[in-house]
């Protein structure tokens, strides 16, 4: 593939054949010679024509190989002349993250970890199928979850008012449908609420070991030594099952419209066909119960540290520092070309980012700019950054999501093949509680890229600033 | 006419081959005819979720599927046989395949999901269409299918 290089961290892919932008890719020159070959970059090409996408179809420094999108890909389409398309989202709509601080130092709790570990894992079911965080709901509820969101579990006493103002969009995305979501999908998600799932899904307890900016730390409340939970989950087989369905409607009628793509992962219609309608009053809707999951697995979370640790909740101290998405699609404003236009961002793997006094953001953060969390591998770091001005001129709002894979699954097993895996970790001063070896082994540290260069290029190229850095001492993992 | 259903083959641990994918996970198939093909795949996805030599093949369901295009046949009934594991929480550790025209029936033999009895291999969200393949040549069938997981 043909690459201009732009400066040390931005390169093009020149427009061709029936791409209608071109491709811009955020990465180290250390980074791009790794992926010179990598089917990622021919898909940010494939991205690149979708009908109404506007300025760069671009990628962020965590790309990978996904399906139909990169994971990492960012495409912004006129809201009026656009398309929208299931791929661009993925199957788990609104996986995200969110940071919950604690009033707690390391040294408090570092002679508790195996309790506290213990506690996550028979408070909050992870693993295959994993189900009974709460008691089951009735598909009436599950509606009703999808239609509010994180206010679903304020109203029902698993958040505060504070959780959701620091939560993207509340909590719950305007125009959701519950209806448009089918009973399949609702079977799929109805014991699910409250799990964490699979594949790269965790909680993360960490302690606060680098400070980058200590006056933007202060605004976050974070400080060294501090303890956080991290918790990296989704919409569960509700969301899945929605992308499924709407995937197959959007491949049938595609012909209908007359658009051709040249990978039907990326099926795609009009925003405004009534089955685009349709799949975004579903993706909310989905994006919804993701939130709610999330915001349920942070109470499960505070409940844990309270009953291994015997303190009281003001000791405590568990509080939201926000929450992210990064697979969704959302209209937005922002400049292109001059001026101001409504587009609908997909993003599929990849965090919105908003600059500081950007009316998004809740007012105690407006000052500052939108929290990003980046997770990276469960052996090294995560980190704590926010979004930059230049974000909003650059990345439509966006940065990266996470330290990007090195290696496929498959091959991070055959790795890990006859290695004390748990013992490892415990080197690298990491206690883990996992269902299966195998989810541990896809998820070493070795089959990701460094984080730590991924963020340093989102600096580099000013979309966003680090804060603080994470160092995880227990996971929970399926 | 419906076709014979197709017999269960010996030799399962061979039945399919993992391939490098970054994100997600990708097996490739290779089948003398087409109803083996669609068993094939049917079983290998029960693989891929669990340890099948745990599963006892007591009780049958039975999935039908109907397609214009084998592509889209194969993506429905891995689909379908998803949500029979997800929603249902049926496991099965073979399959047979009855073919008629643009519909496949398949028969699954196995039991319901039992977390303490079935070792969990791993999570898969989805069948993507993402490269999907289903082709005939001189060798045979082949089938090409990436998974998110």
């Amino acid at each position: 593939m043909d690459l201009i290089k732009l400066s040390d961290y931005l390169w093009e892919i020149p427009k061709t054949g029936a791409m209608r932008v071109p491709g811009r890719v955020y990465a180290s020159a250390r980074m791009i010679e790794g992926m010179r070959e990598d089917p990622a970059l021919t898909q940010v090409a494939n991205v690149a024509c979708l009908p109404g996408i506007v300025g760069y179809s671009l990628a962020m420094p965590d790309i990978h190989w996904g399906y139909g999108f990169p994971i990492g890909g960012v495409a912004a389409v006129d809201a009026r002349e656009g398309v929208i398309s299931p791929g661009g989202v993925g199957y788990d709509i609104n996986c995200g993250v969110r940071l919950a601080r604690t009033r707690l130092h390391f040294n408090f709790v570092e002679p508790r970890i195996d309790r506290l570990a213990d506690a996550l894992f028979a408070r909050i079911p992870a693993g295959v199928g994993s189900w009974g965080a709460i008691p089951g709901l009735s598909i009436e509820q599950l509606k009703e979850v999808a239609g509010q969101g994180a206010n679903w579990a304020l109203r029902n006493g698993y958040a505060t008012e504070r959780d959701l103002e620091h939560t993207e969009e509340g909590g719950m995305l305007a125009g959701a449908d519950p209806d448009r979501i089918s009973e399949r999908a609702y079977q799929r998600g109805a014991k699910q609420l409250g799990t964490l799932g699979s594949g790269n899904h965790f909680l993360e307890v960490s302690r606060i070991d680098e400070i980058y900016d200590s006056k933007l730390a202060d605004a976050l409340g974070l400080e060294l030594g501090q303890v956080t939970v991290l918790i990296h989950s989704g919409s569960r087989g509700l969301g899945h099952q929605t992308c499924d369905d709407y995937l197959k409607l959007i491949v049938g009628a595609m012909a209908r419209y007359g658009i051709n793509l040249p990978d039907r992962q990326l099926a795609a219609v009009p925003i405004s066909a009534p089955e685009g309608q349709a799949y975004l009053g579903a993706m909310a809707a989905a994006a919804n119960f993701a939130w709610c999951n999330r915001q349920v697995m942070m109470h499960l979370a505070e409940q844990a540290f309270l009953d291994a640790l015997s303190i009281a909740p003001i000791e405590l101290g568990f509080e939201l520092v926000y929450d992210v998405c990064h697979n969704i699609a959302k209209f937005e404003e922002h400049s292109v070309d001059g001026r101001t236009r409504l587009v609908c961002v997909h993003r599929k793997g990849a965090t919105r980012a908003f600059g500081p006094g950007h009316p998004a953001l809740p007012q105690a953060l407006r000052p500052i700019g939108q929290p990003v969390l980046v997770p990276g591998d469960m052996g090294r770091y995560s980190f704590v950054l926010v979004g930059l001005e230049t974000a909003m001129r650059e990345t439509f709002g966006s940065s990266c999501h996470g330290a990007g894979r090195l290696m496929s699954r498959m091959k991070a097993k055959k790795e890990a093949g006859g290695r004390d895996l748990h013992a490892e970790l415990k080197a690298l001063g990491v206690t883990v509680r996992a269902h299966s070896r195998a989810g541990i082994a896809e998820e070493m540290p070795h089959a990701y890229k460094d984080v730590a260069e991924v963020v340093a290029v989102m600096e580099a190229a000013r979309v966003t600033r680090r804060v603080a850095r994470l160092k995880p001492f227990a996971v929970i993992k399926g | 006419m419906p076709t014979k259903p197709t017999a269960p083959q010996a030799e399962d641990a061979a039945l399919f081959r993992e391939f490098e994918h970054t994100g997600d996970l990708g097996i490739e198939l290779d089948a003398p005819t087409r109803g083996e093909l669609f068993r094939r795949a049917a079983v290998a996805l029960a693989m891929l979720l669990v340890e099948t030599a745990s599963v006892a093949e007591i009780e049958d369901r039975e999935i039908a599927v109907e397609a214009q295009a084998d592509l889209d046949l194969m993506h429905d009934l891995l689909t379908e046989l998803l949500a029979l594991f997800t929603v249902e929480g049926f496991i099965w550790r073979d399959a047979s395949v009855t073919e008629a025209g643009r519909s496949l029936r398949v028969t699954l033999r196995g039991e319901p999901f039992d977390p303490a009895r079935h070792a969990f291999r791993g999570e898969i969200k989805a069948v993507t269409y993402h490269q999907l393949m289903v082709e005939n040549s001189p060798d045979g069938w082949r089938s090409r299918i990436i998974f998110d997981v």
